[in-house]
């Protein structure tokens, strides 16, 4: 109860102008770039992390949980009108979106996707408030063997998530171990893969790791498909939305039925406390969902406002659900919750348990601008500058990638004013592009980076403290729970048959 | 051309594995006194490496030879993607190169300017120059009010 009051409080801080205009160009630039296809909320957070070293962690936060909100809702505006989704999560929105906009019911149909991310983003963003606290506590009970089990399990179901590449993923989490070992060793004064470096004695910086792998790998990747850009540019040309778009009619919400908003929602929540499970997954189950318990299965992917509202309101729920894991164990479930993660990090705050506990006044503050902008910038925005969203969308590829890589290259060196640092983002961005062209998930490779030193620290810690007896962790409880999970998770991700795609 | 492309990615990616393996072995023992030294955890990850890497590489080998020879692959691949296409990745990773070379010496402004140009025609083409030149001030204006004005970002300038 202490904490949602702390939440209630933290509303008053968006009074502040100051806060209200990042909170407010955060949503703005999130919506941006989810719906322009090609760039993500992960790298407009990628882009804007230089930029939270000048600002206070709690004002960087609330701006970055408002870009999260944004990047899930504003893929929407062209997986309807153009059936191309601005960002991943947006997938499934297309399927029902698009026939929709066919039949000349778009507008409808972009009322329908505003009203699902309002509520499932609201939904999201109030379970994760009442939840958190309780996880935060029983995360406290974690001893040293639990939080090797669970960092493991954590890389293992992050890993065996990415169904198809599961070996391409393996090798791409070692890489960011491998990257995490380099530099002081945790535990002893000693280097490691420094080669004589002194810059690499600190070890790797993770600011260059995030601009590297998702903003320079993305300009590397965006270079080789230009043509498709001229075609998208055309088919918006055709488009015209108005404001009174976005606003569904209640007759029509009624229709769709708060059964299917909710449990979209709880889905959307659930999967997103999973590490690696992300707004897609999100979304798809949640459609899978509807589709399997409606009377008229046959209507879906002709053109149902059930597809979307499901899915909408699922990718945004996700939101919530990503930050339980991020708040409570310092696991960051999808891209955008590790770049927040480094957020904290690079302020010098340690994630974990005790984070909730000891620095809740700075973690409030970002939930109540993720209710915040669930509740009154997704309809405000969409209502006030959706129709513009598809001028914005029509940018000259050129510029828009002129401004990514200024932005890109040079937020590399406001980290530690030096031009290694540009440099490490430069090889970590070919890393990161030629993974990517041969489809190995990065997202692996980061989550890696991240957990390693926990990971390593804790292994040591563990077996130093059982004297070396790895039964140590099948003999504690905390421990013995992440390890049955884990088999738990590998049986129902990598062993039993997958579920049918819908459509 | 793919399938080399790929065999060859996978070829670096065991001998990264191989060579890292290698410096954690040289790091010393792994267990002194039941106690995980520093060279353990390495050691531990550059065995999967080894393992996952040699796995892709087992499976592209064995595409291979399912597929007979790859040189029809090739050529189809080859067809479908254009000169400009294929090069304008490299051409974005030698201007970013040169832009962080520039950096300093040059200052923020003069080197930022060629660089975003660099990238502006890499992204369309080389008519319209002026147009860019002036597009590129923009932008790089537009940077430096986003660094150093609004977020007290300290940039290199020609003068020092």
């Amino acid at each position: 109860m202490e904490f949602i009051n702390l939440v209630l409080n933290s509303f008053s801080l968006l009074l502040s102008p100051q806060i209200l205009i990042y909170v407010v160009a955060g949503f703005l630039i999130g919506t941006i770039f989810a719906s322009i296809p090609g760039l993500t909320a992960t790298l407009a957070l990628a882009l804007l992390l230089p930029l939270t070293y000048s600002l206070d962690v709690s004002t960087a936060l609330m701006a970055c949980s408002s870009i999260y909100m944004a990047g899930m809702c504003g893929g929407s505006i062209t997986a309807t009108t153009i059936n191309i989704p601005g960002a991943p999560s947006s997938m499934m929105t297309a399927l029902d979106g698009y026939p929709m906009q066919l039949q000349g019911k778009g507008p409808l149909a972009l009322g329908h996707a505003a009203f699902g991310s309002m509520v499932g983003g609201a939904l999201g963003a109030i379970l994760l408030i009442a939840l958190a606290p309780f996880v935060a506590e029983v995360a406290l009970l974690v001893k040293t063997t639990g939080k090797f089990s669970l960092l493991a399990f954590a890389i293992i179901v992050i890993v065996i998530a990415q169904r198809g590449k599961v070996v391409k993923a393996g090798m791409a989490a070692c890489i960011g171990l491998m990257l995490a070992t380099v530099g002081l060793d945790a535990m002893e004064p000693m280097t490691r893969f420094t080669f004589g470096s002194s810059e690499l004695t600190a070890g790797l910086d993770l600011m260059p790791m995030i601009i590297g792998t998702f903003a320079i790998s993305e300009i590397l990747i965006q270079a080789k498909s230009n043509g498709c850009a001229e075609k998208m540019v055309d088919a918006l040309k055709k488009i015209k939305i108005c404001r009174r778009d976005f606003i569904p009619p209640l007759s029509e919400i009624r229709k769709v039925g708060l059964m299917c908003y909710l449990k979209s929602s709880f889905i959307g929540y659930a999967v997103g406390t999973l590490p690696g499970a992300g707004g897609s997954m999100g979304s798809f189950l949640a459609y899978a969902e509807t589709v399997r318990t409606s009377d008229e299965p046959e209507t879906f992917g002709k053109g149902n406002p059930k597809g979307i509202v499901a899915s909408e309101s699922a990718n945004n729920a996700v939101c919530g659900g990503a930050l339980v894991p991020m708040l409570t164990f310092g696991i960051p479930g999808d891209p955008v919750t590790a770049i927040m993660l480094g957020v904290l990090v690079i302020n010098g705050i340690q994630p974990g348990p005790q984070l909730m506990s000891g620095q809740a006044e700075l973690i409030a503050p970002m939930l109540a601008s993720l209710v915040f902008s669930a509740l009154i910038l997704i309809p405000l925005t969409l209502y006030l500058l959706g129709p513009y969203f598809i001028k914005i969308v029509a940018i000259r590829k050129d510029i828009l990638y002129g401004i990514i890589s200024l932005l890109a290259v040079v937020g590399s060196y406001v980290a530690t004013f030096s031009t290694f640092q540009m440099m490490m983002s430069l090889v970590m961005g070919i890393l990161a592009y030629y993974l990517r062209k041969h489809d190995f998930p990065v997202i692996t490779l980061l989550l890696g980076f991240i957990l390693g030193p926990n990971l390593e620290e804790f292994l040591r810690r563990s077996l130093s403290l059982s004297n070396g007896n790895p039964m140590t962790f099948f003999t504690n409880y905390d421990s013995l729970f992440f390890v049955i999970l884990t088999l738990v998770f590998v049986y129902f991700l990598a062993i039993k048959k997958p579920m049918k795609k819908p459509y | 051309m793919l399938l080399n492309k790929n065999i060859i990615f996978y070829f670096l990616l065991f001998f990264l594995s191989v060579g890292y393996f290698v410096v954690a072995i040289n790091l010393g023992a792994p267990v002194v006194n039941n106690g995980l030294q520093p060279s353990a955890f390495p050691l531990l990850i550059g065995l999967f490496a080894m393992m996952f890497s040699s796995i892709l590489l087992y499976r592209e080998i064995k595409l291979i030879k399912s597929k007979g020879s790859c040189l029809a692959v090739d050529s189809e691949i080859n067809e479908t993607a254009s000169i400009k296409d294929r090069l304008a990745p490299f051409a974005i990773m030698l201007s970013i190169f040169l832009y962080i070379l520039l950096f300093s010496p040059l200052g923020y402004f003069l080197s930022s300017l060629l660089f975003v140009l660099s990238i502006i025609i890499i992204f369309s083409s080389v008519d319209k120059v002026i147009q860019k030149i002036i597009i590129s001030t923009v932008i790089v204006a537009f940077g430096y009010l986003v660094f150093e004005q609004m977020f007290n970002v300290r940039l290199p300038a020609l003068w020092g």
